[in-house]
């Protein structure tokens, strides 16, 4: 019976303090019923027989779980919006790291790998926050039944878009990375502004003017970028007039991107301050090659938009 | 078809209809063992694990009533149907026949055959 006794404990441990005692009174009444049955049949039982029973109704746990299954952290009807919603908020927080680490890079010029570091390590900090904020919320809403109900999107069959290929869905990865790099770059262009004249001054590496200015005359393409990755998180569907706007906004920044690499020396180093970089000529063709590489990113985008709505046009012929 | 997905779907299958059961058997009063041997001889196989925490989740959503009694020198709680619990009975077994009726059409068998 000691056997018993010690399986009711370990049932018990694994239940709720409200439910322990009722639950582990009736399990030993069902039991010890099922022992005086087998006892009737084969005579006075020994510990082995009671733990082939007791083997025989499962493991602690599982019986535990059974009087009480085991609630999923967050209800299954939240668990889409749940999930948008760390995407989203992921995703914005990722655009504001770029932002502050751009920032911290061009006050403090340190290397790229360290800049690289501190939106990696910015980015992990704040999102382990987030992650954990958004869980508990959704923890919380989901103790209420009748709230996971409410849940539940209204909708309708018509607003449901046409259908099309796979490629027509737009991740928010992509959405975030595109926000990021046009933060990124508007941070690069407009410094200055919030620069005082003695920090633009102490820096050893900085954008040369004319590239300065040639990029500020392009801020309307970049902002064009953020104006249509923000309509493409309220419909993240590839359609005709969204793809036409991605092809422009990429050929603009190919051609930026090229003038660039041809035309306008990218940087200002004050060689006197910095006397271990590269020689001049070696550094600007460094630049060139890495301006001609990141032209390819817009230009990949270009010629897949453009093979897109080729498909598109065709399938609407159809 | 291997053993495990046979046993899978046959679980499935009668998952539904073990709540029918236990509710028609309780129309008489039952301690846990009790009933489960009156499945048992009726030749409805279920297991301690999944029957009496099923008791007990009949008992919380009050289509069971329930009482801790002295018998044989021992305490047992016996369980039987409530008032719920006939209506609730009353309207799955119709629910049951008219399935019964529809699948003995579909699998071209009387349903006493299925049974």
């Amino acid at each position: 019976m000691d056997l018993v006794t010690r399986y009711i404990a370990a049932v018990q441990r694994e239940l709720p303090e409200n439910k322990r005692d009722e639950i582990g009174r009736e399990l030993n009444a069902n039991i010890r019923d099922q022992l005086d049955a087998l006892a009737e049949q084969k005579g006075e039982l020994s510990d082995d027989d009671s733990a082939a029973v007791l083997l025989q109704m499962g493991h602690p746990r599982d019986v535990a779980q059974q009087f009480v299954p085991p609630q999923p952290l967050i209800s299954l009807a939240y668990m889409p919006v749940y999930r948008y919603t760390l995407y989203m908020v992921l995703g914005i927080l990722f655009v504001l790291q770029i932002i502050a680490s751009t920032s911290a890079w061009l006050h403090s010029q340190f290397g790229l790998l360290l800049y690289l570091k501190s939106v990696a390590s910015g980015f992990i900090g704040d999102a382990c926050l987030a992650f954990t904020a958004i869980t508990v919320t959704y923890m919380l809403l989901s103790r209420e039944p009748a709230a996971a109900a409410k849940a539940k999107p209204n909708w309708h069959p018509r607003q449901l878009p046409a259908v099309g290929p796979g490629w027509q869905t737009i991740s928010l990865q992509n959405i975030f990375t595109d926000l990021g790099t046009y933060a990124f770059l508007l941070v690069m262009i407009w410094y200055p502004l919030w620069f005082s004249p003695e920090q633009l001054d102490a820096q050893r590496i900085s954008l040369s003017e004319p590239a300065r200015q040639f990029l500020a005359w392009c801020t309307p393409v970049l902002l064009a970028g953020i104006v249509l990755n923000i309509g493409q998180l309220k419909q993240r569907f590839w359609n005709r007039p969204m793809l036409m706007a991605n092809i422009l906004v990429n050929s603009a920044l190919v051609v930026i991107l090229l003038y660039l690499a041809i035309n306008v020396p990218l940087l200002q180093i004050k060689v006197d301050v910095w006397p271990y970089a590269f020689d001049w000529e070696s550094l600007q063709f460094s630049i060139v090659l890495c301006l001609l590489i990141t032209a390819c990113f817009p230009a990949y985008e270009l010629g897949r938009d453009l093979l897109r709505l080729k498909r598109l046009a065709s399938s609407q012929v159809r | 078809m291997t053993q495990s997905q046979l046993d899978k779907i046959r679980l499935e299958l009668r998952r539904g209809v073990l709540v029918l059961a236990v509710l028609a058997s309780l129309k008489e009063a039952h301690y846990g063992y009790s009933l489960r041997k009156q499945l048992n001889d009726n030749g409805i196989e279920i297991d301690e694990g999944t029957l009496y925490p099923l008791i007990r989740r009949l008992a919380e959503q009050g289509l069971l009533d329930s009482e801790w009694q002295q018998g044989e020198g021992r305490e047992r709680r016996y369980y039987q149907l409530s008032v719920s619990g006939h209506t609730l009975l009353g309207q799955l077994t119709e629910e049951w026949q008219q399935l019964n009726g529809a699948l003995s059409n579909l699998l071209g068998v009387q349903p006493e055959e299925i049974a």
